[in-house]
């Protein structure tokens, strides 16, 4: 008889999402992608961490004054400003002494991909020793739902009715690596092993500007169910329409899921994409089928 | 001067967020579709998880629970479970039969230690005619439940098919010895060599207050054809190479029949020596056999003769002749095919002997079941002064050994339920439907023995698990394994397969994707964004407080362990 | 010790013996030479400290808030349209009480473009929470610097230490730079009031909902408000130890005056020759420098100009439809006396443009001839 490894049974919470460092009592949205978010990568970094979180959903997720959902400390500062002011905050740090402490811009798609844009950057072009995750719910849903440029093809939003955003995605990870940045990767809420390894991975690789990138379903906004929240964001990565990969030093890229599904699967879970019709899902199809071929060549580097 | 800026001084655990909900999730068990299948109605998936878990000996807890014969089932089921089972939907079915045998074989109750306490003896008795499986299983719940049970056995040793029919190589008897012993160390008596006859029953309510019948098929179908006292029975062959009275035979044989009896007959004529073809009226594939016996046979060379009908045996010098009237496919019958002659095409082969085994019928006198009670309609209740139940393979469809098992056991839910203290009265239909309905093992035929003790199985919803029900996200296709490897003697009766080893078990039992049970493995709580799944002795609970009835732990559950239900407004 | 060197550099000075630990800043003429020395000091290691060099202005300013509220010493340095992208971030500093000093180049806005002194720049950030100390010379900008820091950590407030662009940012002169040791017997080791806690981990500028943020705004007006003992306690240790003190206003031969003029910067320099020189032809001239702008001094400046018959400002700066920013700020002063002064403003000077001896005669002339003071500003030196 031919032996087999027996497959790992695992504890699925102990091993990837318990943290005490997360508080319930916070106002996320019911099924919040976002908070998952925190919840596996405060898992991964543990208490000696700092977050630098500007204005987004977060800001209110962490809590108003004078509560806190974090049991860390954390830095609130303006919307466009969460590149800049870990980058001030690293500083300050290390010159206190402590290198022990990791700190984290926690900012949103708006944050991200617009108005924080340069500053972000600023701070990896400088190589600042942080992490800067993006928990990126694909559009601006704390102020109700506008577009910004992480929003998709196509999307619905309030400031994209009719037939959705006539502009693609912009490729943030890209622009990251760009930089030539230590670490540039993109994570799932509905993969949280992964997400966490890349966490650990980053937390590691101290010494520069590590980029992480999370799809975060906001069911909200994009109008799904809220206990869809983690499979809508696994059929993302299973329709590539959000492909898990890994940049280091901003050339070696590396593919860790591949999906075979077609996107209208993930397209149809949701509200924001009900209006596509055949032709326009055809053209998604072709789109996520071009970006992804695109990374693909790029792993061959 | 004090400094007031905007800082956290409390945390926001105070907010009770769970005033947002407008559903919550539950912890619900629902039924597997093996254990509603199952004819015994074992909690497999429960099983699983622990022989997972390595837990062996609380796994065979588990199927004693619902089941006294792990051991013989794991040998001799025909394992309607792995036909149920929603993992055949994803790359193949749990190897449940073969994981039923490996916890069973290592279940050691010699000294009597049960994993469970008789109820204090409440002073009725329980007459039982047959010591088969069902019969003997009839003894186990009812001891349990706190009967004096006494079995009349005609052969002199206890078991019914289970000794007499099934060969050795199939059945080693030390396996059957060991789990009948375990019954009487629950104080069953046994008369063996005590031939009762249905007249008993006349007389029963003198001594006893109920009367189990488990007297099988103790009546060969016969062939009805010219010669046939030419041939000899299967169960008269196959007693007497039990009792050892026949041990070597290198003729030719032809066996006539397609089902187990007919395979298990030219299996173990293979083993006495002879050249063996087998002469079925239908095609291989529409043979009653368990398909891996047959396959076995074959590689064991024994020939099969397809589409030919017996229609006279004739004494042929030394030898005999079978005749046979060649047959053709002309459609379906259910699922199989439907025969009838082609045309006057005849065929002989001569044999040394001819063995019938096409069957076997009720005894005429014990032919009075009625059949009455309750849905699934396996157990038949016989009521005049005291009830008399009727089970096994009177009674099954299937007449499978599992069922005879369930249908012992349903017998004496149904005693209880009939002779119950202040209870319902003797022919109670009503209250022994709904009591049983409370214990049906989701839409299957079984009822569960812990829930009607009042066990956690009581509180099983209704409903199977479906394949759609399982979130395949978190199971891996596997690569298969042989779940039984064989032994190609020929020589004599040992047991062919050998069983499955600890590793293959564990192997198997995480495959099983636990339909219907919570098994902690924390899926729920790893996607909560609320923290709101906390883990305690009683195992998951949702935290109130702050559950916002998001609803994820639901829908991302492996196994279909949870629901969702409507706040009360 | 004495040294010759650039306004600019006297910034410098002061902030390498203030000990910062962090900086930040993007350049703008005429700002440039601050940081650029600082950045020599950190590459020479002059300075124990990281000089962040990021992409915005308003990226040095949420650089510093972040630094701040780790709990080190920050500075910035900035002018003109820097100041102008800064300027969501000066709320932020100030909101969040953190004690970030600023060098502060006043240059003009465009367009057209204009590298040179305007005051417009700063004055428009007033009502930013941020206290404004205005230098007319070298060693006032590094006497201010030094004090900048005591200030804004003892009132946890910003402050900005804003000197003229080229007249001061590029002027040589005698700055006598005191050494380390003395400094460190002034400015002692900063220790925060609030910054990010390891130890104890608590989130800092997060929401504030309706219940509780006019407590902290009335914080920040009470703090502001007490700046104006704490300045003069921490100057007066300052005179203790250097023998400089500059006061929240400088008030010359006011006590008799019939004209004062007011203004702030490196024009006072000019002014106060222009009123020798008036005081020898026995005109009772008289002139304050303003240098506290936020808070503004309104009991030092009612006392300053409580004698006089006609208050000449000399803004540097407007407010388009109103007019010079300092001229409105002391009417306001002024009008809770019973005296209530007469104020005639004067816009002269923008964008680099020199306020000579003559244009500062021409506007005391001018106001001594006026019975009532004009609603309007009057603009002087304007091309034809």
């Amino acid at each position: 008889m031919q032996q087999t490894a027996i497959p790992k049974k695992v504890k699925y919470d102990s091993e990837y999402g318990s943290t005490d460092l997360l508080n319930p009592g916070h106002v996320g949205c019911p099924g919040c992608g976002a908070v998952l978010a925190m919840k596996f990568a405060l898992h991964a970094l543990g208490p000696d961490t700092m977050l630098v979180i500007p204005a987004c959903c977060w800001a209110v997720i962490a809590g108003p004054h004078p509560q806190t959902s974090l049991n860390i400390p954390v830095l609130h500062t303006a919307f466009e400003t969460a590149g800049a002011a870990a980058s001030g905050l690293r500083a300050a740090l290390d010159m206190k002494g402590d290198t022990k402490t990791t700190v984290v811009a926690w900012a949103g798609d708006g944050g991200t991909f617009d108005i924080g844009f340069q500053a972000l950057s600023g701070a990896a072009e400088r190589n600042e020793d942080f992490i800067y995750v993006c928990y990126d719910n694909e559009a601006y849903m704390n102020t109700g739902n506008q577009r910004s440029s992480s929003t998709p093809y196509r999307t619905r939003t309030t400031t994209t009715p009719g037939s959705g955003k006539v502009q693609r995605k912009k490729n943030i990870v890209e622009a990251l690596a760009a930089h030539r940045i230590p670490y540039a990767a993109t994570a799932s809420i509905s993969h949280p092993e992964d997400l966490i390894r890349k966490f650990k991975k980053a937390k590691d690789m101290k010494g520069g500007t590590r980029f992480i990138h999370i799809f975060a379903t906001c069911p909200t906004g994009w109008r799904c169910p809220s206990e869809m929240s983690v499979e809508v964001a696994r059929l993302a990565v299973k329709t590539n329409f959000f492909p898990l990969y890994e940049v280091e030093k901003g050339v070696k890229y590396i593919i860790n899921a591949e999906g075979e599904l077609p996107v209208e699967e993930y397209l149809m879970t949701q509200g924001r994409f009900k209006h596509l019709g055949d032709t326009e899902i055809q053209r998604v199809q072709a789109m996520v089928d071009d970006d992804f071929a695109f990374l693909k060549k790029k792993t061959l580097l | 001067m004090e400094i007031m800026v905007s800082r956290s001084s409390i945390t926001t655990t105070g907010n009770n967020t769970g005033a947002w909900r407008f559903v919550r999730p539950v912890y619900e068990r629902h039924t597997a579709p093996c254990s509603a299948a199952c004819p015994a109605g074992e909690d497999i998936p429960r099983i699983e998880a622990l022989v997972s878990e390595k837990k062996f000996k609380e796994a065979g807890e588990v199927i004693l629970m619902e089941n006294p014969f792990p051991s013989v089932c794991g040998r001799v089921c025909f394992h309607p479970c792995e036909t149920a089972c929603n993992r055949a939907g994803f790359d193949d079915a749990v190897a449940v039969n073969s994981l039923e045998r490996f916890v069973g074989d290592l279940l050691d109750t010699s000294d009597g230690s049960l994993p469970f306490e008789a109820k204090e003896k409440n002073g009725k008795r329980i007459a039982i005619i047959g010591a088969g499986p069902g019969g003997l299983s009839a003894a186990y719940f009812l001891s349990r439940l706190g009967y004096s049970c006494e079995v009349f056995e005609s052969e002199e040793k206890p078991g019914g098919l289970l000794r007499w029919g099934i060969p050795a190589y199939r059945l080693p008897e030390q396996v059957l010895d060991r789990e009948i012993k375990r019954i009487e160390s629950l104080g069953v008596k046994i008369n063996c060599s005590t031939r009762l006859d249905s007249s008993f029953i006349e007389t029963a309510n003198e001594s006893f207050d109920g009367v189990f019948v488990g007297t099988g098929l103790g009546s060969p179908i016969m062939m009805n054809i010219p010669g046939e006292e030419l041939g000899i029975g299967w169960e008269v062959f196959l007693k007497e190479v039990k009792k050892g009275t026949q041990k070597e035979f290198k003729g030719k044989a032809v066996v006539i029949g397609g089902g187990n009896a007919a395979v298990d007959v030219a299996r173990t004529l293979v083993r006495l020596g002879a050249s063996v073809t087998i002469a079925y009226r239908r095609r291989i594939e529409d043979m009653p056999a368990f398909g891996s016996e047959i396959e076995i046979a074959i590689s064991e060379g024994v020939e099969i003769l397809e589409l030919v009908a017996p229609v006279a045996i004739v004494q042929n010098a030394e030898q005999l002749s079978i005749e046979l009237q060649s047959m053709k496919v002309e459609g379906q019958d259910g699922q199989r095919a439907k025969v009838v002659n082609d045309g006057d095409k005849k065929k002989s082969i001569v044999a040394d002997r001819v063995y019938s085994a096409i069957g076997a019928d009720v005894e005429d006198e014990w032919k009075g079941a009625k059949t009455v009670s309750r849905p699934g309609n396996r157990s038949a209740l016989y009521n005049e002064k005291i009830p008399v139940i009727y089970g096994g393979d009177l009674v099954n469809a299937d007449k499978s050994v599992t069922s005879a098992i369930g249908s012992g056991k349903e017998a004496a839910i149904m005693f209880d339920i009939l002779l119950a203290e202040g209870g319902s009265k003797a022919g109670d239909e009503e209250a022994v439907k709904k009591t049983t309905a409370a214990c049906q093992v989701g839409d299957g035929q079984s009822l569960s023995f812990e829930a009607y003790i009042g066990g956690e199985r009581r509180n099983v919803v209704e409903g199977v698990v479906k394949f759609e029900d399982i979130n395949l996200n978190y199971f891996e296709k596997t690569a298969l394994k042989d779940k039984n490897s064989m032994k190609a003697d020929l020589n004599g009766f040992d047991e062919v397969e050998s069983g499955i080893d600890e590793v293959s078990a564990i192997y198997e039992a995480v495959r099983c994707f636990n339909c219907g049970i919570c098994t902690d493995c924390g899926i729920c709580s790893l996607f909560c964004p609320e923290l709101s799944v906390l883990t305690g002795n009683e195992g998951r609970r949702i935290e109130l407080e702050y559950c916002k009835g998001c609803g994820i732990c639901v829908c991302e559950c492996p196994r279909a362990a949870m629901s969702l239900v409507k706040e009360a407004e | 010790m004495k040294k010759v060197i650039e306004g600019s550099h006297g910034v410098s000075e002061a902030v390498r013996l203030a000990n910062v630990k962090v900086m930040s800043a993007y350049p703008i003429t005429p700002q440039t030479h601050i940081v650029e020395a600082l950045s020599e000091y950190c590459e020479e290691g002059l300075m124990d400290a990281k000089f962040i060099n990021v992409e915005s202005e308003h990226s040095a300013m949420a650089a510093v808030i972040g630094a701040s509220s780790g709990g080190v010493r920050t500075f910035t340095a900035t002018s003109s349209h820097g100041l102008a992208l800064m300027h969501e971030l000066l709320h932020w500093a100030s909101g969040a009480r953190l004690p970030i000093v600023m060098a502060e180049v006043n240059r003009a806005l465009g367009p057209g473009w204009n590298i040179w002194m305007d005051q417009t720049d700063s004055l428009a950030q007033r009502d930013t929470g941020w206290i404004q100390l205005y230098c007319e010379d070298g060693q006032e900008v590094l006497d201010t610097t030094l004090m900048a820091f005591r200030l804004a950590e003892t009132v946890n407030l910003p402050v900005m230490v804003v000197l003229d662009a080229f007249f001061l940012s590029h002027t040589f002169e005698v700055i006598d730079v005191p050494d380390q040791e003395t400094v460190n017997e002034f400015l002692p080791e900063f220790k925060p009031s609030v910054c990010l806690d390891q130890d104890n981990p608590f989130a800092m500028g997060q929401m504030a909902p309706p219940p509780f943020y006019m407590e902290m705004r009335h914080n920040i007006q009470q703090a502001m408000m007490s700046v104006h003992d704490a300045y003069e306690k921490i100057e007066d240790e300052f005179d203790n130890i250097f023998g400089n003190r500059y006061g929240k206003l400088d008030a010359m031969l006011c006590e008799d005056a019939d004209v004062v003029l007011v203004m702030a910067g490196t024009a006072a320099s000019t002014a106060r020759t222009v009123v020798s020189a008036l005081r020898k032809k026995g005109v009772k001239a008289g002139l304050v420098k303003i240098r506290m702008f936020r808070p503004f001094p309104v009991a030092e400046m009612r006392e300053a100009l409580k004698n006089a018959r006609m208050v000449a400002v000399v803004d540097r700066n407007c407010s388009f439809g109103v007019g010079g920013i300092f001229a409105q700020e002391i009417r306001a002063a002024l009008s809770g006396t019973e005296s209530r002064q007469k104020v005639a403003g004067f816009i002269t000077g923008l964008g680099g443009r020199d306020v000579t001896p003559e244009i500062l005669e021409e506007i005391y002339e001018a106001a001594q001839k006026m019975e009532d003071a004009p609603d309007e500003a009057i603009w002087v030196g304007l091309n034809n």
